[in-house]
């Protein structure tokens, strides 16, 4: 706690109940502006046309919401590792694409049941994700530079398992799947019955909850977190720094391929261009959550708000039909926002 | 604490300050009035980026406007798929009457569409198809004929013979491979011969480039065959900053023929010729009412197209 300046301390006792007040409100503050979105949401919302109920209110439109932000979210779950220990990854939106077609063409391509194409993908990713991490570590290169990379190569790597081509069924004489795509391509993005979500948003909840209690409870998470926030510190006090930063970009990798598998089910194909400049989106939600990119601050809780928050306000914008300029020009701005929350924050504590 | 509440306070400035506004001049959201038009139609447009695109909503508001018992809701999926499946799940829920899509691609929007037609939603379906036949009608243009009239308009042009440069769109998309082999059709038996070709993307930059090539390469060409009209024009520009005359020479045909575009360079005469790839906008508008009306609709149509030279462009052109 920061002492206050002179002029307060006269007052100290009801500043220091209302600072109280103001420290509950702050611990809260990313539940607090997501509730406010909901409420907007609430009065913005259009009526359907015939029974002119709220259309944002609806449980469909709820679930909706999380369904078209799970892509994003799986990529945030992974970026929030790589934050947290105090880099970046560009490659991310290039390794959705990668295994996007990747998986596609697996499964589609060569008629590989999904048991065995799913872990090659996520292999994949992992091997992406791997080869940032060494760049980083072992040559020492900046992680902006080290992803941005692999983030061309991978986008190359793409369009040349692909041939340059969507791979969907009879995209090629030579392929298994001639007429529809395999079962599991619907599975994934069909509510099931009973629970109402689709198995997609399922993935991404479990990921994150997952990655939550690993961050919070587990060796490897607390050294993301001195890592991120001291490294030097870290390495000096006998911490595995490389192995854990490797650990961290090939995770994201992961989460990359994880997405890129959503990503080609949710198209019903596997595009090469797929997760063009989702890296960008990711880095945002994580952002706008309140992890800072200085690293070491932060959480996947923070993530997962950040990821509803920017899934609300594009839902509301989406439902208002406000022109894509205005909606450019607010997406800009919240990101500044954010960042000037966290300086906030950072001068509280 | 003041920057967080200025996330909700920014988005309800936006959807204030400019939602309105913009909905009650172009009837474009309109959510708020939902008594004054009998019949809400959801238009989910896959791109707003391209010129042709803006052409197809300016056509559909057009014809709208003709019908004041119509009221039309536009949304633009920025080129993504996943934004346009979106979409047509929020005409659902917002229980428009009639969905017209123009889907960026045809595998990722059959399901949503079909969700639509299973909610009784009737949905026609622009410019590019979706899979298998669960949608009202489809509306396209047939770019086998219109690659076959640019070869016949050409061969007559030359005389039956003479050197070409194909300046293709993108050879991963139906509409390139279509124009090129109903090119190939048109020129069949004559002594036209393609002596360059290049896969320009549909980009005017791209055209340039690859025209600059084609002229380093050969000293006589007789004309440029574009599967649209920047390409036509690019492959103009590349022969006029060679700086050999050599545009005066050359014919360019291009394709597409928006008024903006291919209709004014016809004008200008930088193009010989242009055949126009129609919107269909009118026609969805015409068929739409047709299906609020419950009368029968035919499950594909196909357009014509048009062509426009020197000698009809104020006319506005000739159908074929």
């Amino acid at each position: 706690m920061r002492p206050g300046p002179p002029s307060a301390v006269a007052s100290r006792s009801l500043s220091h109940r209302v600072s109280g007040v103001l420290h509950v409100v702050d611990q809260y503050r990313g539940v607090i502006a997501l509730l406010l979105v909901f409420t907007l949401g609430c009065f913005f919302t259009p009526r359907a046309f015939d029974t002119h109920l709220p259309i944002f209110l609806s449980w469909r439109t709820q679930l909706d919401i999380v369904f078209e932000y799970c892509e994003y979210g799986l990529l945030a779950t992974g970026m929030t590792l790589v934050i947290l220990s105090g880099g970046i990854d560009l490659s991310v939106g290039s390794v959705v694409g990668l295994s996007a077609t990747l998986f596609a063409l697996l499964t589609i391509g060569y008629g590989w049941p999904v048991v065995q194409a799913f872990p090659a993908t996520i292999v994949a990713g992992l091997l992406a994700g791997l080869v940032s991490g060494t760049l980083i570590t072992r040559f020492r290169m900046q992680p902006f530079v080290a992803t941005l990379a692999v983030m061309v190569s991978a986008r190359g790597m793409a369009k040349l398992i692909s041939g340059g081509i969507k791979v969907q069924p009879a995209a090629l004489p030579w392929y298994h799947y001639q007429q529809d795509t395999p079962f599991f391509f619907r599975w994934m993005t069909r509510a099931l019955p009973g629970i109402g979500m689709q198995p997609a948003t399922l993935l991404f909840l479990a990921s994150i909850l997952v990655m939550a209690v690993v961050v919070r409870n587990t060796r490897y998470g607390r050294r993301l977190y001195a890592i991120g926030g001291n490294e030097e510190a870290a390495r000096l006090s006998g911490m595995a720094v490389h192995r854990t930063k490797i650990i961290t970009y090939a995770l994201c990798g992961a989460f990359a391929a994880l997405a890129g598998i959503v990503n080609a089910c949710r198209q019903d194909l596997g595009d090469p261009e797929a997760g063009f400049t989702y890296e960008l989106d990711a880095i945002a939600a994580v952002v706008i959550g309140g992890t800072s990119l200085a690293g070491g601050r932060g959480g996947m809780f923070f993530t997962l708000i950040g990821v509803m928050i920017v899934a609300y306000i594009n839902k509301i914008l989406s439902l208002n039909a406000t022109p894509i300029a205005q909606r450019m020009i607010l997406q800009g701005g919240i990101i500044a926002l954010a960042v000037l929350i966290q300086r906030g924050k950072r001068e509280n504590q | 604490m003041k920057p967080v509440m200025c996330i909700p306070l920014a988005l309800a400035v936006v959807l204030m300050g400019c939602g309105k506004p913009a909905s009650n001049t172009q009837a474009t959201s309109g959510a708020q009035q939902p008594q004054q038009a009998k019949w809400v139609i959801g238009m989910s447009q896959c791109n707003l980026g391209e010129p042709w695109r803006v052409q197809m909503n300016h056509d559909i508001e057009d014809a709208a406007k003709a019908h004041p018992e119509l009221q039309v809701i536009y949304r633009d999926a920025q080129n993504k798929s996943e934004t346009q499946q979106a979409q047509v799940r929020e005409f659902i829920q917002q229980h428009v009457n009639l969905i017209i899509i123009s889907p960026k691609e045809a595998r990722p929007l059959t399901a949503p569409v079909a969700e639509a037609m299973d909610a009784g939603i009737p949905v026609i379906v622009l410019d590019r198809k979706v899979e298998g036949d669960k949608f009202t009608c489809f509306i396209g243009g047939d770019n086998v004929k219109i690659g076959r009239e640019a070869g016949k308009f050409l061969s007559k042009l030359l005389g039956g013979k003479g050197d070409i440069v194909e300046l293709k769109g993108l050879m991963t998309s139906t509409p390139a491979q279509e124009r090129h082999d109903g090119f190939m059709q048109g020129i069949q038996g004559s002594q036209i011969h393609i002596i360059f070709d290049a896969d320009c993307q549909w980009l005017q930059p791209n055209a340039q480039r690859e025209m600059a090539s084609a002229l380093a390469r050969f000293p006589h060409i007789d004309a440029v065959y574009a599967h649209n009209d920047p390409s036509a024009n690019g492959a103009y520009q590349a022969a006029l900053q060679e700086g050999k005359g050599r545009e005066k020479q050359i014919k360019f045909i291009g394709i597409d023929a928006l008024p903006t575009e291919g209709v004014r360079l016809v004008k200008d005469g930088i193009l010989t010729a242009t055949f126009q790839y129609p919107t269909g906008g009118k026609e969805a508008i015409d068929t739409a009412i047709k299906i609020l009306n419950k009368q029968p609709v035919p499950k594909v149509i196909t357009l014509g197209t048009r062509i426009y030279t020197k000698d009809n462009v104020d006319r506005g052109g000739d159908p074929l």
